[in-house]
């Protein structure tokens, strides 16, 4: 392998996977709160399609990134309140969610663009940090990123430092593990979820994003296929931190990388195999090669005051 | 008033519970709300419900096309059912009915059963596609026993996976792909030979009811029985309720585990097959369409009912057939059927607490 192709995959890599940690780092927030948050298919579905219709319509693709965020907030609401304040099945909840999204937004994309499919959208703006940018061969091929990817590793850290410096952060792993106490102190664990649930709609309108007008500059009818539960497995490969989260979605963008990547370098590998493989890797993941695994304690269970 | 007729009293005031009040409104409202998502994308709301009659009730055909829909539905909601008694919520139907198909295709093909006498021709690939639901839903019972793996995730991974082996098994020669004569040649198997054909009920294919129908009729009485009556379904209550105290009383969590998931993968692997030896015939990328997902669905709704399952699926056979009609007939995108479906979900998920408050 030459160090051309070699940096091409470590690229596509990267950008399979930002949709990935973009997701799994709000699904990991929502989950330390304490909601197993299975709408974030949907979400991302929803932040795709917003961000395309919004990006074709105004030809602004940032003012396109915010009615895909925008959009995806009702979504997140009904989630929100559906699993906090009806105490509703969250599974079921988020099963039906993205059903409903699947079907909503292919019949909204058959609506706008009718005979005009597989329209060329506009696409954010692409940016390579200087310096970084400068490096022979993999400057170009890996740092050359729209500047979502670094406003979201941007919104990322942060994340990390709030959940571990602040009385939020506290409140938020609290909230998922011992609420009751969270409750005894003065703070909402009710609004520490929505928070968290809202927090994971807003990274899932941003992974849309990237699909559609970050990535390949259209939207195809339910093309999120299935990143939204890969994100989730990688929540739970990573044991529910931050950075394992990320590591994994990069393992599973690099799986997804390899489909691309292996025909090139006439390594005979059926397709469908690579194809699956993020998906084998996932269930690998989550069925042990993670060891033990430390879930919040209450995760999934609504928070009822007595 | 007699005994008798207050016992018939009781029965209708058992059975007009708030949930079937409410399962029943929300369907209607989901309904209504369909007609109104029809009118907003233009299309003429008498065209796309005579066209909705049609594909549904219209003709014997499409009564039997809708109830042959309801089989592959109502087994996995069954099997779902089952799991969901021990507290398990198995994701997985649509990976159970693809690896049932591959199954069934590769027996009915390469088995040499065809010329087996007394139905054996599509009995064995019925009971290849149970084993290899079996296999499948294990897995997830497995890792659920060894590892403490949630097995929604691991049945949803589990699926996705499933699926593209059956994009595999007819992309491959070397697996279930048919011989390609020229470049034209499709991804897709042969034609399964005619004695592992499911045998129609009347023999006449403009009512073309299969005999999955008795089989499936047949389960779920058993289901239903084993649920109610049997000590399996108490020690299957039991663990769902409290693992631990079951296990004091001796019940194996394990045991239960491993038997709910690989029951539900049983009946998922059935669904497969008969959807393969009773109706398509050929194995082709995408047979199981959502299948899986809406029998899941039709478990759901039922909360614990076998009764239940049976009269979700039935709607949703039929809901299938007319939105497939509509799409061919009036221009309705079938993608309406789904957002009545989702909106149905959400909206009995979320009546469960209105009901949990009534009672």
């Amino acid at each position: 392998m030459t160090w051309e192709l070699f940096a091409v995959f470590i690229g596509s890599s990267v950008r399979l996977a930002v949709p990935l940690f973009l997701a799994g780092t709000g699904e990991l927030v929502s989950e330390r709160a304490g909601v197993l948050n299975m709408s974030i298919e949907g979400m991302m579905l929803t932040g795709a399609f917003g961000a395309a219709v919004g990006a074709w319509a105004t030809g602004n693709p940032a003012i396109g990134l915010l009615i895909g965020v925008v959009a995806v907030a009702p979504v997140a609401l009904l989630q929100a309140v559906l699993s906090n304040t009806l105490r509703a099945n969250q599974i079921v909840t988020g099963i039906g969610i993205n059903i409903l999204i699947l079907g909503a937004t292919t019949l909204a994309y058959r609506e706008i663009f009718g005979a005009r499919s597989r329209e060329q959208i506009p696409g954010l703006a692409k940016w390579s940090p200087p310096l970084l940018g400068d490096i022979p061969v993999f400057g170009e091929a890996v740092f050359q990123q729209v500047w979502l990817f670094y406003a979201g590793i941007a919104i990322i850290v942060l994340t990390a430092l709030v959940l571990r410096y602040t009385a939020l952060g506290i409140a938020i792993h609290a909230a998922g593990a011992e609420p009751r106490a969270v409750d005894k102190s003065g703070v909402s664990v009710t609004g520490i979820r929505y928070l968290g649930v809202m927090f994971a709609g807003f990274m899932s309108a941003l992974a849309g994003a990237f699909l559609s007008i970050g990535d390949i500059h259209t939207f195809t009818e339910g093309m999120t296929r299935g990143a939204g539960y890969l994100a989730i497995a990688a929540v739970i490969f990573g044991k529910w931190t931050l950075t394992g989260t990320v590591l994994a979605c990069l393992l599973f963008g690099a799986a997804t990388a390899l489909q691309f990547q292996l025909p090139t370098l006439g390594v005979n590998i059926p397709n469908a195999f690579l194809i699956m493989l993020p998906y084998v890797l996932a269930l690998l993941a989550v069925g042990g090669l993670a060891g033990r695994q430390t879930a919040p304690r209450a995760l999934g269970e609504p928070y009822i005051r007595r | 008033m007699t005994d008798v007729a207050l016992s018939g009293y009781r029965r209708i005031r058992e059975w007009v519970r708030p949930s079937v009040v409410i399962s029943i409104s929300a369907v209607v409202v989901a309904g209504l709300l369909g007609l109104v998502l029809i009118f907003a994308i233009n299309v003429s709301v008498p065209d796309a419900l005579s066209a909705f009659i049609d594909g549904t009730v219209g003709s014997p055909y499409a009564i039997a096309a809708s109830i042959n829909r309801s089989i592959a539905f109502a087994l996995v909601g069954i099997g779902f059912v089952i799991a969901n008694r021990a507290n398990l919520i198995n994701v997985g139907g649509e990976g159970q009915i693809a690896v049932g198909g591959i199954a069934a295709t590769a027996v009915a093909l390469y088995g040499g059963v065809a010329g087996l006498p007394a139905g054996l021709p599509f009995i064995i690939p019925l009971v290849a596609a149970m084993v290899a639901g079996v296999i499948w839903g294990s897995i997830a019972g497995v890792l659920k026993i060894k590892v403490g793996t949630n097995e929604v995730i691991s049945t949803l991974l589990l699926s996705f996976i499933a699926v593209w082996l059956v994009y595999w098994c007819v992309q491959s020669p070397a697996l279930l792909r048919k011989p390609m004569t020229s470049s034209a040649t499709l991804p897709e198997s042969l034609e399964i030979p005619d004695p592992t054909k499911l045998p129609l009920l009347t023999g006449d294919y403009s009512f073309p009811l299969n005999t999955g129908l008795p089989v499936t009729v047949v389960i779920a009485i058993v289901a239903g029985l084993l649920l109610a009556r049997s000590l399996f379904g108490v020690q299957l209550r039991a663990v769902g309720f409290n693992p631990i105290a079951a296990s004091r009383a001796g019940i194996s969590y394990q045991r239960m585990v491993m038997f709910a998931l690989a029951i539900a993968g049983a009946l998922g692997g059935l669904a497969g097959g008969i959807m393969l030896l009773g109706d398509q015939y050929v194995l082709k990328d995408g047979f199981s369409s959502g299948y899986g997902f809406d029998g899941l669905v039709a478990g759901l709704l039922a909360r614990g009912s076998v009764v239940g399952v049976i009269a979700a699926a039935l709607l949703f056979g039929f809901l299938r057939s007319g939105g497939i009609n509509m799409e061919m007939v009036a221009g309705v995108p079938t993608a309406l059927v789904m957002v009545i479906q989702g909106l149905i979900v959400v909206t009995l998920a979320g009546a469960a607490y209105f009901i949990r408050q009534r009672q």
